[in-house]
C-alpha cells in the first residue's frame, strides 16, 4: 500500500536538496558547455532524470556527485542528437559576455575568458576541484583517469590560465 | 628530501594539498613560501571566477517548475484555472512580502554579502583536517578583538587576522562532525538581530553578540543544515571569552 505521507515528504526533501544544489550544478553546467542556456538545458534534463530515479540516490550525502554524473552524462547525449560545427572561443565569449562580466573587476572577467579557452579536458577537472570540491582521487574516479592524470591536468590547467592572465609565473615549474 | 620543483608542481596541482612532506619544505624554504602566497591569491581568484552568478529565478522557471509539476514519478496533475489564477495571486503576494523583507535586511544583507566575498578569497581555509592551529598562534589572532577562545568548543585548522571592512577581524575555521565551519569575529559590525543567508553556494547566520559586534559562522556545501550551522554558532558564541 503507498504512504502517500511519507511520499510526500520524500518529495518535499528530494526538492530541497535539488534547490540547495542547483546554482553549484548550473555553474558547474555553465562551465562544461560554455553556453548558459545549454547548461539550463542540461541540468533541467538532469532534475528530470534524478527525479525519476530518486529511490536510486541511497545517500543525500552522496547527491552532489550523483547530479554532476547524470550532468556530465546527459551532456554528453547532447552531443549524440546534435553535430557541433568547430566552436570560435572568442565567439563564446562574447556570447556569454554578460555570465562572464564580474562588476569592477576587471580581472576576474579575464580570467572567467581565460577558463573558457582552456580545453575542456583541463577546465574539467578544475572545475571539479575549485568548484565543486572533489579530491583527486573522485575526480580521477569521475572521469575515468589515473590519479597522475589527473594531477598532470590540474597542474597544466593552472598554468596556462596563469600565462593567459599575465601572472607573474617566473617560479612556476616547466613542464 | 623534496625539491622545490616538486613542490610548485604538487602545489600548482593541488593548492589545498597539506602533505607532511610539502609543509617541511615550506617551512624551510622562503622562496616557496612566496610562491605558495602568491598561489593562494590566485587560488582566491580562480574560485570567485568560477562561481559565477546564477538568475534564481530564472532557475526557478526553468529548472524547478518542472519537478512541481510532475508531482509523484512525472504524473502531471490537472490544474483548474481557477487555482492558476489563486497560484498568480499569492505569487505577487509572496513577491511582495519577499521584497518588502528584503528591503528590511538590506544591511544585514550587504554584511552577509561581504563575508561571503570574503570566503570565497581564501578557499584553502576550508581544508577538512584534523590539524589543530597552535594555541600561541590563536591567541595572536584573537588578541586585538579582546577575546580567547576555549578549545574544547572544536578543533580550530586555520586562524588567520583578515583586513574585513576596514578592521582586522579574526577568522577562524572549526573543525565539526559535518565538515569545517568558518567563524568570523566580527566586533565591529553591530546587528539589531540574527540573520540567516544562503549565497553563492554558503550558508550561515550572522549573531548578534551584546556589547561585541556580532559573530558569522558559515559553511558551504550542502553537508550541514542551517539549523546545525545555527547550533555550531551557540557553541562557539559560549566559548568565546571576552577579555574587555
Amino acid at each position: 500500500m503507498k504512504d502517500p505521507v511519507g511520499g510526500n515528504q520524500r518529495r518535499a526533501r528530494f526538492q530541497a536538496l535539488c534547490q540547495s544544489l542547483r546554482p553549484d550544478l548550473l555553474r558547474f553546467a555553465f562551465w562544461l558547455a560554455r553556453d548558459r542556456t545549454l547548461a539550463e538545458d542540461v541540468v533541467q534534463e538532469t532534475m528530470i532524470r534524478a527525479w525519476k530515479a530518486q529511490d536510486s540516490l541511497l545517500d543525500e550525502g552522496a547527491a552532489k556527485p550523483w547530479f554532476l554524473t547524470i550532468i556530465r552524462r546527459e551532456y554528453a547525449r547532447t552531443f549524440e542528437r546534435k553535430r557541433f560545427v568547430t566552436v570560435d572561443v572568442d565567439e563564446l565569449i562574447a556570447k556569454e559576455e554578460p555570465m562572464l562580466a564580474a562588476a569592477d573587476d576587471q580581472a576576474l572577467t579575464e580570467l572567467r575568458a581565460a577558463i573558457f579557452k582552456l580545453p575542456g579536458e583541463y577546465r574539467e577537472p578544475l572545475v571539479m576541484q575549485v568548484l565543486m570540491g572533489y579530491s583527486t582521487a573522485e575526480i580521477a574516479a569521475e572521469l575515468g583517469l589515473s590519479n597522475a592524470a589527473v594531477l598532470t591536468r590540474l597542474f597544466r590547467a593552472r598554468k596556462q590560465l596563469r600565462v593567459m592572465c599575465g601572472e607573474d609565473t617566473s617560479l612556476d615549474p616547466e613542464e | 628530501m623534496m625539491v622545490c620543483e616538486q613542490f610548485r608542481r604538487a602545489m600548482l596541482a593541488e593548492p589545498s594539498n597539506d602533505d607532511a612532506e610539502l609543509r617541511l619544505h615550506l617551512a624551510t624554504c622562503h622562496e616557496c613560501t612566496q610562491y605558495a602566497l602568491q598561489l593562494r591569491r590566485f587560488e582566491g581568484r580562480l574560485e570567485r571566477a568560477l562561481r559565477v552568478a546564477v538568475d534564481p529565478r530564472l532557475m526557478e522557471q526553468r529548472v524547478v517548475t518542472p519537478l512541481r509539476a510532475r508531482g509523484p514519478r512525472g504524473a502531471r496533475p490537472w490544474d483548474p484555472p481557477h487555482r492558476r489564477w489563486l497560484a498568480a495571486a499569492a505569487s505577487v503576494l509572496l513577491g511582495t512580502a519577499v521584497a518588502f523583507s528584503l528591503w528590511l535586511a538590506a544591511p544585514g544583507r550587504s554584511l552577509a554579502a561581504d563575508v561571503v566575498k570574503h570566503m570565497a578569497e581564501e578557499p584553502n581555509a576550508w581544508a577538512r583536517t584534523d590539524i589543530p592551529v597552535p594555541e600561541p598562534r590563536l591567541d595572536e589572532v584573537l588578541i586585538d578583538s579582546h577575546v580567547r577562545f576555549r578549545l574544547s568548543a572544536g578543533l580550530v585548522s586555520y586562524a588567520s587576522s583578515c583586513s574585513f571592512r576596514g578592521h582586522k577581524v579574526p577568522h577562524l575555521v572549526v573543525q565539526t562532525g559535518s565538515g569545517p565551519v568558518t567563524v568570523m569575529v566580527l566586533t565591529h559590525e553591530a546587528l539589531r538581530s540574527a540573520m540567516r543567508f544562503n549565497e553563492q553556494g554558503y550558508r550561515g547566520v550572522i549573531v548578534p553578540v551584546h556589547g561585541h559586534g556580532s559573530l558569522a559562522v558559515l559553511e558551504r556545501g550542502p553537508d550541514m543544515d542551517i539549523k546545525a550551522v545555527e547550533g555550531v554558532a551557540a557553541r562557539v558564541q559560549s566559548a568565546l571569552d571576552w577579555t574587555t
